[in-house]
């Protein structure tokens, strides 16, 4: 039987919940039945063998960015409604699971939350008041959330085995080659906007033109060799509240 | 500052440890609506305690530095829904105004990520006992929902416990700070913590490049930043 809207709204609303049983031996797998169920309880109305063998067959290890998640739930679902072999089901997940992650991790993860933070940032830097810089990070970011959630989930339906084909040209990949340049220069700008509000809140006095050519070359020296400067900087971190207070202390 | 001055009573805990728990679910299991990222749960935190602004300030801070960890793959990042709260409540509570406070703060906000981490791991590994037998679930799909919320619901416990657990410590802890005055040494705190926003900006960035090219955009936006600061702009 053909899913009706209202399972087709709560299939797509329990996507939100994709990882609450994210564990290491089926990973998001559990979390995609269970958003599945609206779909094949109607698929599978009045026959609970097969509605039991879809959920199995549903539960395996899966996993992908939460948000395209979506897609193969839907995507799934249409499978199960046409009647698709098992073995091609099996064969349509495991090529899923990468393609789902990559593309997410990089167009959402990668590109879209960190220029929506750094957007507030600035905003909050330019005057905005922090509650309004905060509701402006949320507004902006869950427009594309759920802009990225919905479109996964009607295209996972339309398409069904064709997802494939689609997430590796679709308009997330575009996206993420045209907006890493900005994101790094927002990063930038907020670096800079952070360090200054910092220095001049701290009532100390300090080189101001020194610190910005060492914090240039620091950042420079970081974006080469990110892992090593990733553990320099939570060295500098943990170092400051000590030197701080050791000065306090000392007099 | 003495402790009648603080703001942290009764009911504020109680607010923060539901506030915990609802940051608790965002990163992972519910919705990821990014309620979870540090410049929201620091600024709930400073709101809770009156000062939203002191909260905000902390989550910046915590936000350059939790940026470079994205959650790509099976990779670990630092919970900071409820260390970014515990994080910019604490900084409000004792006022939002000293720098040692500041200071203190921001790493406790740091390390109480990390230790968030490694309480999601154990919650994973829990999970695959709650969503076991398979057979069992399948067989039986209500089980199945059930148990699946009940796995949501141990997040937002994990999140509440850790809020209710380290929020008073961690305001009793930033108020010994309180007092410490800028000295010598203070000069090198503020450098090193600059430096260490600096490169964590840098290792940031390049999770979101596209190869090693892009590094002049870093040079024009933190260019054009200093002319809006110069300009009196920002």
């Amino acid at each position: 039987m053909k899913p009706l809207r209202s399972d087709q709204l709560a299939a797509w609303s329990r996507t939100f919940a994709v990882q609450g049983s994210w564990n290491y031996r089926t990973m998001v797998g559990t979390g995609i039945a269970y958003a599945m169920l609206p779909l094949l309880r109607r698929i599978y109305a009045g026959d609970p063998v097969q509605l039991r063998k879809a959920v199995e067959r549903n539960m395996g290890p899966f996993n992908g960015h939460p948000y395209l998640c979506a897609m193969a739930v839907s995507a799934l679902g249409r499978l199960e409604m046409d009647e698709v072999e098992p073995a091609t089901m099996e064969k349509f997940r495991t090529a899923l699971r990468g393609p789902l992650g990559t593309v997410g991790d990089r167009a959402v993860w990668g590109q879209w939350r960190p220029i929506c933070i750094h957007v507030a940032v600035l905003a909050y830097f330019l005057g905005l008041g922090p509650v309004w810089s905060a509701l402006l990070f949320l507004g902006l970011y869950n427009v594309g959330h759920l802009g990225v959630r919905t479109w996964a989930y009607v295209v996972g339906w339309e398409a069904g085995l064709g997802v494939g084909k689609l997430l590796k040209r679709s308009w997330l990949e575009t996206w993420s080659g045209r907006l890493w340049p900005f994101n790094i220069a927002l990063l930038g700008a907020v670096a800079m906007l952070l360090a200054r509000s910092l220095v001049e809140g701290a009532g100390v006095s300090l080189n101001g033109t020194a610190l910005v050519g060492m914090g240039v070359i620091a950042g420079l020296i970081a974006f080469r060799f990110p892992r090593q400067g990733g553990r320099v900087a939570g060295l500098l971190l943990a170092a400051s509240p000590v030197l701080w207070l050791l000065g306090a202390l000392l007099g | 500052m003495t402790w009648s001055e603080l703001s942290l009573g009764p009911g504020t805990w109680v607010l923060s440890v539901l506030a915990g728990a609802v940051l608790g679910m965002d990163s992972v299991s519910w919705p990821q609506a990014m309620i979870s990222r540090p410049i929201i749960s620091a600024t709930v935190g400073g709101l809770l305690m009156g000062n939203p602004a002191a909260g905000m300030l902390v989550g910046v801070v915590l936000e350059l530095y939790s940026m470079r960890h994205p959650p790509f793959g099976a990779a670990r990042y630092p919970d900071t829904g409820p260390a970014g709260l515990v994080a910019g409540a604490s900084f409000a509570a004792t006022g939002g105004q000293a720098v040692g406070a500041l200071l203190v703060a921001i790493v406790i906000g740091w390390a109480l990520g990390w230790l968030g981490s490694v309480t999601i791991y154990v919650r994973r590994r829990l999970n695959e006992t709650i969503v076991s037998p398979a057979e069992e679930l399948a067989a039986d799909p209500a089980l199945l929902e059930q148990r699946h919320r009940v796995a949501i619901w141990l997040d937002a416990l994990r999140g509440g416990v850790l809020v209710a657990a380290f929020l008073v410590p961690s305001v009793l802890v930033v108020t010994l700070a309180v007092g410490s005055g800028p000295s010598e040494l203070g000069r090198f705190a503020i450098a090193a913590l600059v430096l260490g926003l600096a490169a964590s900006a840098g290792a940031a960035a390049r999770s979101s490049a596209f190869g090693v090219r892009g590094w002049p955009l870093l040079l024009v936006g933190a260019g054009v930043a200093l002319l809006l600061i110069l300009g009196g702009l920002a």
